[in-house]
């Protein structure tokens, strides 16, 4: 049996976090790559690689509770905020507009997703007593409600236009924000910090192949492909949605908070109607209900954009001749692959990954 | 009290217009199950047209008008052909999106156009149209208000007609009651659907005038405003007209009283509610409506099967 790793000979086997060797070498040499690229890429691709890793830490988190779980949520958005302002009032410092208690990393980072769940449980009940549309609709309230919040709360946002510094980055009382020198080795802060978005998306991605594989994903599962029959067979509807929204907003919380640390701050005019949807449209091209989808979504979403602008850079062109500005011509972008891949390729970018996969693991056979 | 009718005033005209957007959120809901988040992005385009018709072209207005609303409605029946069609009897979460998508799309065009610079809509009547009011016992009164309070009331009746007597309206009803029920009794359903979106296009560009009329001109912020129909439609319900247009009343006129309360409000409880709470009133009253009833107050409850 040893040497057919692709046998299964039993279900937990199966639902191993990597069911064969494949999958485990790939993971690793992936993960030697991504540090391994923090010293060769220039300052530029490396706050965008941060970028990536980090919204599709948020992503996961929209995928927890829409792909996985079935409920449709158009705030994400807003819990992402909540997680940014979060850390900065924890790991901030105190000016005379705004409050901040200039914490450690190690404490403002989980502590900013925890608040973001907390307010994810504190709204669950109004969430859990709708489903469909009319939830989608609520959740479209909140994302009004939150920039109302947002722009109001002065002395922990900084007002709406002004926006406030992101949290100190120091670990260990240790001062990052300079660099940080272990042995002749010297790291800057954007390397420290893809370092430490990279730490926490693998440990969180981890979390969420662990989450899929078990008993509370495959509740998820059931409330999503059918929430009465799942009610039947005894799954707590309640329960189980809150604890969806919460681990979302954890995860976006967390991504919040990372996000405002690599930006340097955040104003509140962010976290819009318009920010909430990106997510969704990230899971959508991503392939939602899925591990690796949020993350090809990401990284699609970030560094797509970042191609667009070089090509227009290079391309000569000033800014009257073209139609439309690099960011128009984004978001056209954005809105045509979000109804493409709904009418074409609903699995997304995952499907075409996953067809490609098995037609080279098959080759030159056609199945 | 003067405030108080003011209010009232500038309230009912606001809801009225609203409910255009709203009857064709439930028009294109009950007939076609989709959620056309595209809707809002619908009533700028429909002011886009006729701003561009009437100031840029320099059409006669009326001209203009009658244009934009047609072209408006138009660009609902090709939105429909091209990208929903292939999406009949998918999930409905997913036509939801697809409709964001769309309405990303038009936004882009729309900003473009529109730049930095507001743009006014025509004026039929130069002397005293869309930027006049006259003024009633102290009460300002709008002539863009008046017309709009009346016209929505007009068309609201007509459609109510339409339903009722017309033969496609009774289509319209069959489909919305059951698709291939309405199919096996002879009934083009896709005519239907290429029909209601038709008509919401039609309705949008007339809400879009008079969100965007007179001195409120036509910015890139106009879309926050045409998007307040969401909340009206939740209210009422998702399928019922008649809750759409009470929804849209409620709104309205929340909107209308927060603004013009708010201060007083602040003060009396020494509270502060923040910039721009009218703008958020209508979100958490839909919130308060949704906790009492989950189908909003109009609307059906479905019967579930597992």
């Amino acid at each position: 049996m040893s040497n057919r790793p692709d046998l299964y000979t039993s279900y937990r086997k199966e639902s191993s976090i990597f069911p064969n060797n494949t999958q485990k070498f790939w993971f690793i040499v992936l993960l030697i790559s991504a540090i391994f690229v923090c010293f060769v890429a220039s300052d530029y691709w490396l706050i965008l690689l941060t970028n990536a890793l980090l919204v599709s830490i948020a992503a996961w988190g929209l995928n927890i509770v829409s792909g996985l779980a079935g409920q449709i949520n158009l705030a994400h958005g807003v819990f992402v905020g909540i997680g940014t302002y979060a850390s900065a009032v924890m790991g901030g410092v105190a000016t005379r507009s705004v409050i901040g208690y200039e914490l450690d990393l190690l404490l403002w980072l989980p502590l900013s997703g925890l608040i973001a769940a907390l307010v994810g449980v504190l709204i669950s009940p109004i969430a859990v007593r709708l489903k469909g549309l009319n939830l989608g609709l609520v959740t479209l309230a909140f994302v009004f409600i939150g920039s109302h919040f947002f722009s109001n709360m002065v002395f922990v946002t900084g007002g709406s236009g002004l926006g406030r510094k992101a949290a100190n980055l120091q670990i260990f009382g240790i001062d990052l924000n300079s660099g940080l020198e272990i042995g002749n080795l010297f790291l800057q802060k954007n390397q420290i910090l893809y370092f430490i978005s990279l730490l926490v998306a693998v440990l969180l991605g981890i979390g969420v192949k662990n989450l899929v594989r078990s008993k509370t994903g495959r509740a998820f599962a059931a409330i999503r492909d059918r929430d009465i029959a799942a009610e039947a067979l005894g799954i707590n509807l309640f329960r189980f949605k809150s604890v969806s929204l919460a681990i979302s907003c954890f995860y976006g919380g967390v991504a919040g908070a990372l996000l405002m640390t690599t930006f340097g701050g955040a104003e509140p005019g962010t976290f819009n109607l318009l920010y909430s949807i990106t997510f969704i449209a990230i899971v959508i091209i991503g392939g939602a209900g899925t591990v690796l989808g949020p993350l090809f979504g990401s990284f699609f979403f970030v560094l797509f954009p970042a191609l667009i602008q070089n090509v227009v850079l290079s391309s000569n062109l000033s800014e009257q001749e073209l139609i439309l500005s690099p960011q128009q011509i984004e978001r056209v972008i954005f809105g045509l692959f979000i109804i493409l891949f709904l009418i074409f390729e609903p699995r997304g970018l995952w499907g075409i990954w996953f067809r490609l996969r098995n037609y080279f693991k098959a080759w030159p056979f056609s199945y | 009290m003067i405030i108080f009718l003011q209010a009232t005033f500038e309230g009912l005209s606001l809801g009225a217009v609203y409910s255009l957007v709203a009857i064709g959120f439930v028009l294109i809901f009950r007939a076609t199950d989709v959620l056309s988040f595209a809707q809002p992005a619908m009533v700028v385009v429909g002011a886009g047209f006729i701003s561009y018709f009437a100031t840029q072209i320099g059409i006669p207005f009326w001209i203009a008008f009658i244009l934009g609303i047609i072209l408006t409605g138009i660009l609902g029946f090709v939105i429909e052909r091209t990208f929903l069609r292939p999406m009949v009897g998918e999930p409905v979460f997913s036509v939801a999106v697809l409709t964001i998508g769309i309405d990303i799309l038009l936004r882009v065009v729309l900003d473009n156009w529109i730049g930095i610079n507001p743009k006014y809509m025509g004026d039929p009547f130069p002397s005293f149209g869309n930027f006049g009011s006259l003024s009633i016992g102290g009460i300002t009164i709008k002539y863009l208000e008046v017309t709009a309070l009346i016209i929505s009331l007009i068309l609201i009746f007509v459609l109510s007609l339409f339903f009722k007597r017309s033969k496609y309206g009774v289509a319209m009803r069959a489909t919305s009651l059951d698709q291939e029920a309405a199919l096996a009794q002879g009934i083009n359903v896709g005519r239907v659907f290429g029909l209601v979106w038709f008509i919401a296009g039609l309705l949008a560009a007339f809400a879009g005038f008079f969100i965007t009329g007179g001195f409120n001109t036509l910015t890139n912020s106009s879309f926050i405003s045409a998007l307040r129909a969401l909340p009206a439609v939740v209210i009422g319900g998702l399928d019922s007209i008649t809750g759409a247009v009470i929804g849209s009343l409620i709104i309205g006129l929340t909107q209308a009283y927060v603004g013009y309360y708010q201060f007083d409000i602040e003060s009396a409880y020494n509270i502060r509610l923040g910039n721009g709470f009218s703008i958020v009133a209508p979100y958490l009253i839909m919130f308060v409506i949704l906790l009492i009833k989950p189908h909003g107050l109009f609307g059906t409850e479905e019967v579930e099967r597992v």
